[in-house]
């Protein structure tokens, strides 16, 4: 076991000590005659040994003592702790690739790849007084109706659900990835407002009518909300400067806003985005399964991708 | 009485240090440090004569076939023995090589050793039970680690040669050679002594001994590597048939024949090492001028000193008798269900002190005891009493993480 640990140790300090390198074929012939079932009578493990023994002398003779006695039993701690940490490393790896974060799908612990957790931080929405916790675990798109959201690409074999607020920076990061991917994958894409701050709830019922009368101009609409600086989405007056660029009839889109079927569509919407217990923006749903922060866009590719082993 | 300071002085390696510790080197028996002057002389060959012996006819030639005549006599001198008795060899181990493959030992003829014999006293006697089917008998020690005069006495009858180590690289115990000789040659029987740890140590001298062969190296004794010697009485040299011919080593050849040269030089095939020959001639004469007496006594301190603190420590075993006296300058411990590799790993770790461990080419006797193997601590006459402290200082703190 101990020349194992040996190799692989002074195979990493040897990328940096020539000295360690010199250890590191030592340890290398050490596991070869083990592997071809010879003894490793090389000496190896009595030098590596005997300069740790010394090192743990010159500090306390109890530690060498205990060093010296359970030399083997060390080992083999020492052994399975290797082979746990690289199992737990190579698994952050492949979680940090698949979901962007090392701990798992929307799991905020630390990870080393991303240690200021860039790609679970999301808009806090306000509390609803719901009997379901906030969890990871409970967002969901069951029992959801999103058929009054603004779609496109309708009848393709994938669905991507973007949930955020025009004005939320997570989502804002999030929404260039997710047009990437809808504009690649060429997936069926919902999207729906869902106003984190309340000073951006009328942007839903904007959202809504310009959809309901321009169809897919309102893409580009969306597009532009989400680029133009923040501030100017607040205000009313902005909007409607905003509506008259693009070309849209104002009155027309504030005759909608002001209908009561618009009034009952938006509170409906409202609803029907709290059933997914969803706790902060952005949310993205892709084929039901919820992401939860702005994730990197391969971790969205790979769910469509497929590319999954555990 | 050894001046120091002179001493320190011809060796450099004892004014070094490692880890920022004096070097403490403990392992003559193996390999002995050299003093400036060997290292001179063989230079002095390199730069400024560095022809062939006994074969050119230049200058240069005549001068180099002078100084191996010169260390020939040098070395015939330090064993009492006459010039042409001498045979320089690469070590023991070839001159034991030699002596096998050139004594008529035919089918049942009986050789005879003790029980701690270095591999290179061992493998060439078995090796000869495969080939020609002579028998080989072991003496075995007493429980004291002593020799086993009695045992002795009733093998040899039936011997035809007796092959022994003089002193033993494993405990530093000294056979009783003279007597084993006469007793040998009391019932016809030849001698041969493997005088490898012997020689740098004691005063040998052959005719006094009356032992029919001897070897040495020239790297235990200040010397350099690939120098040995050995030693035959010139009426048993003539009759022997020299292992290995080619260069140097006839008088004339034809295309069908040869003739060879007379002792030694019918043994010294090839071009020989000159400059280790020169630097061996060297060595013994700086060991002549320290003397025997001195080393002895220097040798004799330390162990007694070293003896007496290992023995304090309950877990260690010294290998052979207790009495240091006993035991050349050799101390060689054990400690059960340890590997003293360990032992001398820290000790090099931690206070530089240099020493052996394993088997030290005895494994008959390791294996034959079950004990792993042994830490040797070999001293000489370079060796300080701070140094002997300092070994024990050492040993002190590993003793106590057991």
């Amino acid at each position: 076991m101990f020349c194992i640990i040996a190799l692989i140790i002074f195979s990493i300090l040897g990328i940096f000590s020539a000295t360690h390198r010199e250890l590191a074929k030592e340890a290398l012939d050490c596991v070869f005659r083990r592997v071809t079932l010879r003894p490793c009578n090389t000496g190896f493990r009595e030098k590596i040994k005997s300069r740790i023994l010394v090192r743990l002398l010159s500090r306390s003779t109890f530690l060498a003592r205990l060093f010296n006695r359970h030399f083997e039993l060390l080992s083999w701690i020492f052994f399975i702790l290797m082979i746990a940490s690289t199992f737990w490393t190579v698994k952050g790896g492949y979680n940090y690739y698949l979901y962007g974060s090392c701990n798992g799908l929307n799991q905020n612990g630390f990870c080393a790849f991303d240690p200021k957790g860039e790609n679970n931080k999301v808009t806090e929405i306000n509390a609803t007084c719901g009997a379901v916790e906030k969890k990871e675990k409970n967002v969901t798109l069951k029992d959801v109706d999103l058929s009054s959201f603004s779609t496109k690409n309708i009848g393709s074999k994938n669905t991507v659900v973007l949930i955020g607020c025009y004005e939320c920076d997570y989502t804002r990061k999030a929404y260039a990835d997710i047009q990437k991917l809808v504009r690649e994958q060429k997936t069926n894409y919902i999207f729906a407002h869902y106003p984190a701050k309340e000073n951006t709830n009328y942007l839903s019922g904007v959202g809504y009518c310009v959809y309901k009368e321009y169809g897919e101009r309102f893409w580009q609409f969306n597009d532009y909300l989400f680029t133009v600086d923040k501030v100017s989405i607040y205000g009313k007056d902005y909007m409607e400067r905003i509506l008259n660029n693009f070309e849209f009839d104002v009155n027309k889109i504030n005759e909608c806003l002001n209908s009561t079927e618009t009034t009952s569509v938006v509170e409906n919407q409202l609803k029907q985005l709290q059933k997914t217990h969803l706790y902060g923006t952005p949310t993205v749903f892709i084929n039901g399964k919820a992401f939860v922060g702005p994730k990197p866009y391969r971790v969205y590719r790979n769910e469509i991708k497929k590319f999954i082993i555990f | 009485m050894l001046n120091y300071e002179k001493i320190k002085n011809d060796f450099p390696l004892l004014n070094k240090q490692a880890q920022k510790k004096p070097i403490v080197y403990f392992d003559s028996a193996c390999m002995s440090l050299k003093p400036k002057q060997v290292i001179e002389a063989m230079n002095e060959y390199y730069f400024y004569f560095p022809a062939c012996s006994g074969r050119s006819s230049h200058r240069l030639g005549e001068l180099v076939t002078k100084k191996i005549k010169e260390a020939r006599q040098i070395v015939a001198n330090f064993i009492n023995a006459d010039e042409q008795e001498v045979i320089f060899t690469r070590n023991t181990t070839e001159a034991v090589n030699l002596l096998a493959n050139s004594l008529d030992l035919k089918n049942e003829d009986l050789v005879l050793t003790t029980d701690k014999e270095h591999n290179s006293n061992l493998i060439p006697w078995q090796m000869l039970i495969k080939k020609k089917g002579i028998r080989h008998e072991i003496v075995k020690s007493k429980n004291d680690g002593t020799f086993d005069f009695e045992k002795y006495k009733e093998l040899v009858k039936t011997s035809r040669l007796v092959s022994m180590v003089h002193t033993s690289n494993l405990d530093g115990t000294t056979i009783p050679a003279k007597e084993i000789i006469k007793t040998a040659h009391e019932n016809g029987v030849l001698v041969f002594l493997d005088a490898a740890q012997s020689a740098p140590h004691i005063k040998i001298d052959v005719k006094d001994l009356d032992v029919d062969f001897l070897a040495f190296s020239g790297h235990k004794m200040l010397g350099p590597t690939g120098t040995g010697v050995f030693y035959g009485k010139y009426n048993l040299l003539e009759k022997f048939e020299p292992f290995m011919v080619g260069g140097d080593t006839v008088e004339y050849s034809t295309y069908t024949d040869h003739k060879m040269l007379k002792a030694p030089e019918k043994f010294e095939a090839g071009l020989q090492d000159y400059a280790g020959i020169i630097g061996l001639g060297e060595a013994v004469n700086y060991l002549e001028a320290i003397g025997f007496d001195n080393i002895r006594e220097q040798e004799l301190e330390l162990n007694r000193y070293i003896t007496e603190e290992i023995s304090k420590f309950p877990k260690i075993k010294i290998i052979g008798p207790t009495n240091p006296a006993l035991r050349s300058g050799i101390i060689s411990f054990y400690i059960d269900d340890m590997d003293m590799h360990q032992v001398a790993l820290m000790l090099d770790e931690m206070s530089s002190v240099m020493i052996r461990s394993g088997q030290h080419c005895v494994h008959s006797w390791f294996n034959d005891k079950k004990i792993k193997n042994s830490a040797r601590v070999s001293l000489y006459f370079y060796n300080t009493m701070e140094e002997a402290e300092e070994f024990i200082s050492g040993l002190n703190k590993i003793i106590k993480i057991l």
